[in-house]
C-alpha cells in the first residue's frame, strides 16, 4: 500500500505535479484500480466545486455596488478640494484687499508727478473683468505703455463728461486727479467677492 | 467554521505582486483616477466588479456579506490608490485588498452559517429541469458549500484563488504573501476534503458518512 499515490492525487487532479511526478502517478493509476477510483472521485468533486461556486450575482447587483461605491468616492473626492479652497479663501481675500489699498496709495502718490497724455485711459476696460483685473491695474507704467501702443482704441472722452452711468455705480469708483486730463476709474473695489459673501463664519 | 488565526492579513504594500502585462488595460484607468478623474473609477468598477463580488462570495459564503466586502474593497482601493506601484498587476493588488477585507469581515462574522442556511440561500435555476436532476444538483451544491465552510480560512482562500479564480500557484503565493509550497499544501488539503464530502453523494451506500 505504501506505493499508492493517494497523497499526490489532489495535486495531480489540477496539474500541479512536476513532469517526473506526473509520469509516476499516471503509471501507477494505469494499474491500480483503488487509486484510479479515488482519482475519478477527485476529478468529479472538482467539477462539482466549480459548478457549486458559480457566483449568484446578476447585473443589477453589479449596478447597486457601482452606485454605492461611486456615490461614496464622489463625496470623498469632492470633500478634499473644498477643504483646500476654504483654507485658501481668507488668505486670498486679505491679499486682494491689501493689493487694492497699495494700488490706491501708489496712484494717489504718483498722479501728481507723472503726467500722462490726455487719454481716457481705462475706458476700454471691460466691466466684466473688473474683479480679476483690478489688482493688475496698480503700476502706472503699465498704463503708460498701453497708452503708447494703442492710443486711440477708444474714443476720447472729455473730462467733464459723465464717465459712467449711475446704474453701474457700485462697481465703479472714480478719482479726479490734480491733472484735469487724468481721471482714474477703478472697477474692482466696490464689487463684493461673490464666494466670500454668504455667512463666512458659520462655524462648524 | 473559520479559523481566523490561520489566515494572517497580508500587507497591502510591501510584498511584491505579480508583474503587470505590457498592455494591462487597467493601468491607463489607474493613471486617470490618480490624476483626479473620479469618474474613471466607474470604468474600473465595470471591468472588475464581477470578479471581486465572486471572490468575496466564494471566500465568505454569504451573499450580503460579499456585497459589503466588495464595497469596502473598492473604497480601500480608492483611498490607497497612490500606494499602488505601477508595473505590478493591479488586479492582483486589488485581490489582495479584497482578501484582507474578507478576512476582516469573516472575523467579525464568526463561523460560517450552518449548512441548512447555506441551502436556503441557493439560487433557483431559471431553466426548467427534471425534478430528480434538480434535487441532485441541489444536493451537490449544498455538499460542496458545506465542505468549503468546514475548511480553515487560509485553505479555503487558497482553493478559491487557485481553482476557482484561475490564478497560478505562484500568483496565489505572491498575492497572499506566502511561499508557493504552502499554497500547494493548502490546496491539496482542501481538494481532498471537498472530495471526501462529495463522496457522500458519489457513494451513497457507503457507511462512512462523517
Ligand atoms: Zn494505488
Amino acid at each position: 500500500m505504501t506505493l499508492h499515490v493517494l497523497d499526490q492525487l489532489p495535486l495531480w487532479v489540477e496539474g500541479d505535479l512536476s513532469a517526473a511526478d506526473l509520469a509516476a502517478v499516471e503509471h501507477h493509476l494505469a494499474k491500480c484500480p483503488a487509486c484510479h477510483a479515488v482519482a475519478e472521485r477527485l476529478r468529479t468533486s472538482q467539477v462539482w466545486l466549480r459548478e457549486a461556486m458559480q457566483p449568484p450575482f446578476v447585473p443589477i447587483d453589479h449596478e447597486h455596488l457601482r452606485h454605492a461605491v461611486m456615490a461614496q468616492i464622489r463625496t470623498e473626492a469632492a470633500a478634499k478640494p473644498v477643504h483646500r479652497l476654504a483654507a485658501i479663501r481668507p488668505t486670498l481675500l486679505a491679499a486682494c484687499v491689501a493689493s487694492l489699498l497699495i494700488a490706491t496709495l501708489i496712484w494717489r502718490q504718483e498722479h501728481a508727478t507723472v503726467s500722462l497724455p490726455p487719454l481716457g485711459v481705462p475706458s476700454a476696460l471691460p466691466a466684466g473683468s473688473a474683479t480679476q483685473t483690478a489688482p493688475v491695474v496698480t503700476p502706472p507704467m503699465a498704463r503708460q505703455d498701453l497708452a503708447r501702443v494703442a492710443p486711440l482704441k477708444a474714443p476720447l472722452r472729455r473730462p467733464e463728461e459723465p464717465v459712467s452711468s449711475p446704474i453701474e455705480g457700485p462697481a465703479r469708483i472714480e478719482f479726479q486727479t490734480a491733472n484735469p486730463n487724468i481721471r482714474i476709474i477703478w472697477l474692482a473695489q466696490a464689487k463684493p467677492l461673490p464666494e466670500m459673501n454668504p455667512t463666512p463664519l458659520e462655524a462648524p | 467554521m473559520f479559523h481566523g488565526t490561520e489566515a494572517a492579513l497580508m500587507d497591502e504594500g510591501l510584498t511584491s505582486l505579480p508583474e503587470a502585462s505590457a498592455d494591462d488595460p487597467l493601468e491607463p484607468l489607474i493613471c486617470r483616477i490618480r490624476a483626479g478623474d473620479v469618474e474613471a473609477f466607474g470604468d474600473l468598477l465595470a471591468r472588475t466588479e464581477g470578479r471581486i463580488l465572486a471572490l468575496a462570495w466564494r471566500i465568505l459564503g454569504d451573499r450580503h456579506l460579499a456585497e459589503d466586502a466588495a464595497q469596502e474593497t473598492y473604497l480601500r482601493v480608492f483611498r490607497s490608490l497612490n500606494s499602488f506601484r505601477l508595473g505590478e498587476r493591479f488586479e492582483a493588488w486589488m485581490v489582495r485588498i479584497a482578501v484582507n477585507v474578507c478576512y476582516d469581515l469573516a472575523r467579525k462574522r464568526g463561523p460560517l452559517p450552518a449548512p441548512a442556511e447555506v441551502l436556503d440561500g441557493l439560487e433557483g435555476d431559471a431553466a426548467p429541469m427534471a425534478a430528480e436532476e434538480a434535487v441532485l444538483l441541489h444536493q451537490r451544491r449544498a455538499l460542496v458549500r458545506q465542505a468549503l465552510a468546514t475548511l480553515p480560512l487560509a485553505e479555503r482562500t487558497a482553493l478559491v484563488l487557485r481553482d476557482l479564480e484561475g490564478h497560478s500557484t505562484e500568483e496565489v503565493a505572491r498575492i497572499l504573501g506566502v511561499r508557493p509550497v504552502t499554497i500547494r499544501s493548502q490546496v491539496a488539503s482542501a481538494r481532498a476534503k471537498v472530495q471526501a464530502f462529495c463522496s457522500r453523494l458519489l457513494k451513497p451506500t457507503d457507511g462512512g458518512r462523517p
